[in-house]
């Protein structure tokens, strides 16, 4: 491996950063169900990404398996979460997560 | 891997077979008594299988699982809140229809995923214990088909939660990227950095665990989404959130901080100060005029937290570490009996309405005519809550002070006390109201299990409050082997 | 075997607890057997216990540990049963004249709608009385104190259907409330100095560390003092006893004659070692005891009311016991305790007896001539007040003549005051006995009470009569005082004064050869009969300086200015609430900003940023 295929760590975890806060933006601004879920599963995996950034600075496994463990996490949290929207959709007849604000007070 | 060291997982693997099980009966034999009977031979055979290990703790079984006094403490504390909350589901589902079963194998799972997250030092079970609590439990949240709230709650508790995993997962990361180490032991000891762009992102990510781990904990500023998510979820379902999730990731958190060492910063010892105080008095000023029996719940468990909080700072302060450990976990101990009776309360009063749980103060007038022992076992919680003397939760609070006070923590005291005078108010509101005329005179049938329950947490209530040395020894006798 | 005191404070409550949850649906036979057995069985122990220690050289002091109550941060107070010489003779004395009392209460009580309530509350008072005893610990004897001050309060207001009951019962709590709040304050001084409550090893500790006279033992003294004072009905704080007679008759017995107005006086005795250390606060127990009983025998001369007599009798006689402690004469006044636990109760119950056949009437000058009619009532009176005068060979004898021959060692100003009041005793007492039993029958009475009332009084003449033989074990408890010289006047003068008072007596009121009725008719005489009679003012006083100053403050403070301070609190919560009740939208996105914005500020304070 050359010199010039290595990116600094900092660069890494910046761009994990980046899509992190892309993801945090997106569950604040969204209304619609389907995007704020896709907006968290973004989160995981800038999570994921940072992971492996900082797993390839100390060139061990460790930052590789927590991928996978976010990943299969992540599909579990967004799968449960679809399971909930078709119930949503069902009773309300809309994906507007404004429309799911009853408790309040 | 020794014989001890799977000896140490066997209360896991106990309880994931017995899931499995479960869950065949369920594929192949549905029967919701035999469900519930399953579900209660789990627990107590899970709890059976931690004695052979008494003896020989600490016990490190793989890098993920420690297994300490601790750890059986809170285990002990997660089995006995399942367990209880099994009890309550099955009154309160009972008559909701057929297809029930599969909900007490989510209950399973979920306190599988506490067991996880109390002896876990490592990140990896970390999550994993942390994401096993939290899907099964939205699961359950939506799980009883009654009106919109229940759904509402878990969207919201979904996401919510899911932008908080979040957090933890990136300030792992970061913690990660600085230091090579995923497990908690070989972590000790990290801010010795001495890069200052490494102390940065140390710093970084050590808040976001923590900002995570007080989302869930309910802590103030992270607490707003507690009374709906409270509200909404099925009574029985809100009691095993109050208590066995939270209980688990507080008891998680204190292992994390304290083996970590990341206690010892002051900069983040600040920032949960400044917690502490903002959620007892957000917890209990949101409480004040609250007219919903388990909004109000929700922000006196805010309050709590808060109270919790206090300790986790005494323990940051030098030599206070033990008395912190020992105070924390008597509080939360008494604060499990409270919150499962108080919610065992509603469950009941809610068993004979099929929309929506019986919340309303209005709903709990005079209910020292209609049921006067109903009453007085809502009213003991409520004391205890305030911490009254003669209830577990005035010894609770007591030594949070005492702790508080030898460390000489004024400000924080100062607010531990304008919290409870504010806490008196609106506990005292739902007792008068418990006082006045009944509205109505419905009869409020009290069935054999959920009555079973009250009447076992009201009795260690008072007991604990009066005699609280058995208790206090064994949480000594505990901590000794902790780490 | 001693290990079985754990079990005398259980049998009780235990007791306590059955009746308490059935809620009066027991029948009441049951209920008999439940309330007076419980009592029986711990008499019996108590019984058992005594023969072993007094046969036995076990004389040990022995410790029943209950182990630590709780470990917060340090703070570990452990509990235990302490036997020694001094609990083991109250032991006796509450045990044995209880059961006795419990006895007689189920016939004299048997129509009472409310009969399983009172011994509900009366096995609690015997509980609450045994941990007092029995306590090793300050902190648990402030338990046992509470308690039975509880019990008193509700059975004083037993029959709370008559407001006045109720009155009387809220003036004992309160009154002795005053009392309590000084012990508790002393309790506190002596943890913050010693570090420990628990009895005997707290007095070591103040004989170690203390000199004679220090300040700081001298104030907790005064303080524990207070509580007894309280407890005891002792002047300043005696006004509360003679209302309490409002209870039935077997609880001024049990309660306000034989065991709690006595707890003063035990927890004086239990914490001698102290009180050595503060000659100050002793002498002071000395002065509080031979004023109080002055002034009580003063006031039980113009009484007509036959419990009420006996109520000013009871301070008077336990101002003797407050004059023992306070010359040093420790075993002496324990002693008293005990005889006049004994001729008390007996005069209680004959009181008792005597009420029950005349339904319900209390006024002596209604009485008269009874001596045929309740022959058994008659003797207990006679006996009673034979014991209570201290005429030669009766129990109360032998414990009056100790103190007062001790007091005259001491001083003998304070001779002289006791010898007064032994003088005024004897009349009194008789004056009772003449009027109620002698010359013409004025109430025709009902039929005499059963066995179940007349077997306990005719024990208790016996222990009247006999109980001065009784050596009670408490050599080892206190130091040892030279017994007085029993030769010279004074020796003489001790046992004459009280005949000379009974002569007095037959020719005042049975004779009617001596006429002060001139002098009670004029002017003088009527206003020193009213003052007496109305205890010398005392309620009148205690109206004028402290009730009436403070319904005057609280009318003028009827807008209540001290209350807009909390007003204004509250408010402010409200308002503060309503102001982050905004917060909780039930908006998801909302929340999810809240949170991010937490996350930055957190990260802020983190940093050091704000």
């Amino acid at each position: 491996m050359t010199e010039a295929v290595m990116v600094p760590m900092e660069h890494g975890l910046a761009l994990a950063a980046i899509l992190f806060s892309i993801g945090l933006i997106g569950v604040m601004v969204r209304r619609n169900i389907i995007l704020i879920l896709m907006s968290i599963e973004v989160m995981l995996n800038a999570c994921g990404l940072a992971f492996i950034v900082a797993g390839a600075r100390w060139g061990a496994a460790d930052g590789q398996i927590m991928f996978m463990i976010i990943l299969t996490i992540a599909a579990a949290e967004v799968s449960v979460g679809l399971g909930l929207l078709l119930q949503v959709h069902r009773r309300l007849r809309t994906i507007d997560i404004d429309s799911a604000s009853r408790l309040q007070g | 891997m020794s014989g001890l060291q799977l000896q140490a997982l066997l209360p896991i693997i106990t309880l994931s077979s017995l899931i499995l099980i479960q869950m065949m009966f369920i594929a192949f034999a549905r029967n919701l008594r035999l469900t519930v009977s399953i579900s209660v031979i789990a627990l107590l055979l899970t709890a059976l299988s931690f004695f052979p290990m008494v003896d020989h703790l600490p016990i490190s079984a793989t890098p993920l699982i420690q297994l300490d006094g601790f750890a059986l403490f809170y285990s002990g504390l997660v089995l006995l809140g399942a367990l209880m909350v099994t009890f309550l589901s099955y009154d309160y589902l009972r008559d909701q229809g057929e297809r029930q079963d599969e909900f007490f194998m989510l209950l399973l799972l979920s306190c599988l995923g506490a067991l996880i997250l109390v002896s876990s030092n490592h990140f990896a079970s970390f999550i994993l214990g942390l994401e096993l609590l939290g899907v099964s439990l939205y699961t359950m949240m939506s799980y009883p088909t009654r009106g919109l709230f229940t759904l509402e709650a878990a969207l919201k508790y979904l996401i919510l939660s899911g932008v908080s995993s979040a957090f933890i997962l990136f300030g792992a990361a970061l913690i990660y990227a600085i230091e090579g180490k995923l497990g908690f032991t070989e972590l000790a000891g990290m801010n010795h950095t001495s890069a200052a762009s490494g102390q940065f992102i140390l710093l970084m990510g050590s808040t976001m665990i923590f900002a995570g781990i007080m989302f869930k904990l309910s802590l103030a500023p992270f607490h707003l989404w507690t009374p709906d998510v409270y509200d909404g979820a099925p009574a029985p379902v809100t009691a095993f959130l109050a208590t066995v999730s939270k209980g688990a990731i507080f008891a998680l958190a204190l292992r994390l901080f304290t083996t970590t060492g990341l206690i010892d910063l002051d900069p983040l010892l600040r920032g949960l100060s400044f917690v502490a105080m903002v959620s007892i008095l957000a917890g209990n000023l949101l409480a004040l005029l609250q007219d919903n029996v388990k909004r109000i719940l929700a922000y006196s468990s805010i309050a709590h937290m808060g109270y919790l909080a206090v300790a986790f700072v005494v323990a940051g302060k030098a030599g206070g570490q033990i008395m912190a450990m020992e105070a924390a976990s008597y509080f939360l101990f008494a604060y499990f009996l409270t919150t499962l009776l108080a919610f065992s309360v509603v469950t009941i009063m809610s068993i004979a309405d099929h929309e929506v749980d019986t919340t309303n103060l209005g709903d709990y007038e005079g209910l020292f005519w209609r049921r006067p022992a109903l009453a007085a076992v809502f009213t003991a919680t409520l004391l205890s809550l305030a911490g009254i003397p003669l209830t577990a939760g005035f010894i609770g609070k007591f030594y949070i002070f005492s702790i508080g006070v030898a460390a000489e923590a004024w400000l924080l005291m100062a607010f531990v006390v304008i919290g409870s005078g504010i806490g008196i108010f609106y506990y005292l509101r739902i007792i008068f109201a418990m006082t006045k005329a009944p509205r109505t005179d419905v009869k409020i049938e009290i069935p054999t299990a959920s009555g079973w329950v009250a009447v076992v947490l009201t009795v260690s209530l008072v007991l604990f409050g009066v005699y609280p040395s058995p208790i206090i020894d064994l949480i000594g006798e505990l901590m000794i082997s902790f780490g | 075997m001693y290990d079985l005191i754990w079990l005398l404070p259980i049998l009780p409550l235990l007791s306590f607890c059955i009746l308490f949850a059935t809620g009066g649906n027991l029948a009441p036979r049951w209920v008999t057997m439940l309330g007076v057995g419980s009592i029986g069985i711990a008499a019996l122990i108590v019984g058992v216990i005594a023969w072993f220690w007094l046969t036995t050289g076990m004389r040990e002091p022995y410790l029943y540990s209950l182990g630590p109550w709780m470990n917060v941060a340090g703070f570990t107070p452990t509990f235990g049963f302490y036997l020694d010489g001094l609990s083991l003779t109250m032991l006796m004395v509450v045990t044995g004249v209880g059961f006795l009392i419990h006895v007689y209460s189920s016939l004299f009580m048997a129509d009472d709608l409310d009969f399983s309530r009172f011994f509900a509350y009366m096995n609690l008072f015997v509980s609450a009385m045994l941990v007092l005893v029995l306590a090793d610990n300050l902190l648990l004897l402030y338990l046992g104190w509470e308690g039975v001050g509880l019990c008193s309060y509700l059975l004083v207001g037993f029959w709370h259907a008559k407001p006045a009951n109720g009155a009387a019962a809220r003036k004992a709590f309160i009154i002795t409330r005053i009392g309590d709040t000084a012990m508790a304050l002393g309790l506190f001084l002596l943890f913050m100095h010693l570090g420990t409550l628990e009895i005997q090893p707290m007095l070591a500790t103040a004989s170690a560390t203390w000199q004679t006279g220090d300040s700081i033992p001298t104030i907790a003294a005064l303080l524990l003092l207070g509580g007894a004072v309280g407890k005891s009905a002792q002047l300043p704080l005696q006004t509360w006893l003679p209302d309490a007679m409002a209870g039935p008759t077997p609880v001024s017995a049990l309660i306000h004659a034989a065991t709690m107005v006595t707890a003063g006086v035990y927890l004086i005795a239990r914490t001698h070692e102290l009180y050595l250390l503060a000659p100050m606060a002793q002498a002071t127990v000395a002065i509080v005891g031979v004023a109080t009983l002055l002034i009580a025998a003063f006031t039980a001369l113009a009484q007509h009311d036959i419990k009420r007599i006996l109520a000013y009798s009871t301070i008077s006689q336990i101002g003797y016991m407050f004059l023992a402690l306070g010359v040093g004469a420790w075993s002496s006044a324990i002693f008293h305790l005990m005889t006049h636990a004994f001729f008390k109760a007996l005069l209680f119950l004959g009181a008792g007896a005597v009420i029950f056949s005349l339904h319900h009437e209390h006024d002596i000058f209604k009485m008269g001539g009874l001596r045929k009619k309740l022959p058994v009532a008659f003797w207990s009176f006679l006996i009673g007040s034979a014991a209570l005068t201290a005429l030669p060979f009766t129990s109360g004898f032998y414990s009056k003549d100790a103190i007062l021959l001790a007091a005259f060692e001491h001083n003998p100003w304070l001779y002289a005051g006791g010898l007064l009041g032994a003088l005024l005793t004897a009349i009194y007492s008789f004056r009772l006995v003449f009027l109620v039993f002698f010359g013409d029958v004025k109430t025709e009475p009902s039929a005499p009470a059963g066995p179940r009332m007349a077997v306990p009084l005719i024990i208790l003449c016996f222990f009247s009569v006999v109980g001065g033989w009784i050596h009670i074990p408490v050599d080892e408890v206190f130091p040892v005082v030279a017994g007085p010289s029993h030769e010279g006047p004074v020796a003489l003068i001790t046992p004459l004064i009280p005949i000379v008072g009974v002569l007095l007596a037959y020719f005042l009121f049975l004779r009617r050869s001596l006429d002060f009725s001139g002098f009670f008719g004029s002017g003088l005489g009527r206003n020193l009969k009213a003052f007496f009679f109305s205890h010398w003012g005392m309620d009148w006083l205690y109206d004028k300086v402290f009730v009436v100053p403070y319904t005057a403050v609280a009318r003028l403070n009827q807008s209540d200015a001290v209350d807009l301070v909390y007003e204004g609190v509250a408010n402010l919560t409200s308002i503060f609430h309503s102001l982050i009740a905004f917060t909780q939208t039930g908006q998801l996105r909302w929340y999810a900003a809240t949170m991010v914005a937490g996350l930055v500020l957190l990260i802020a304070i983190v940093m050091g940023i704000v």
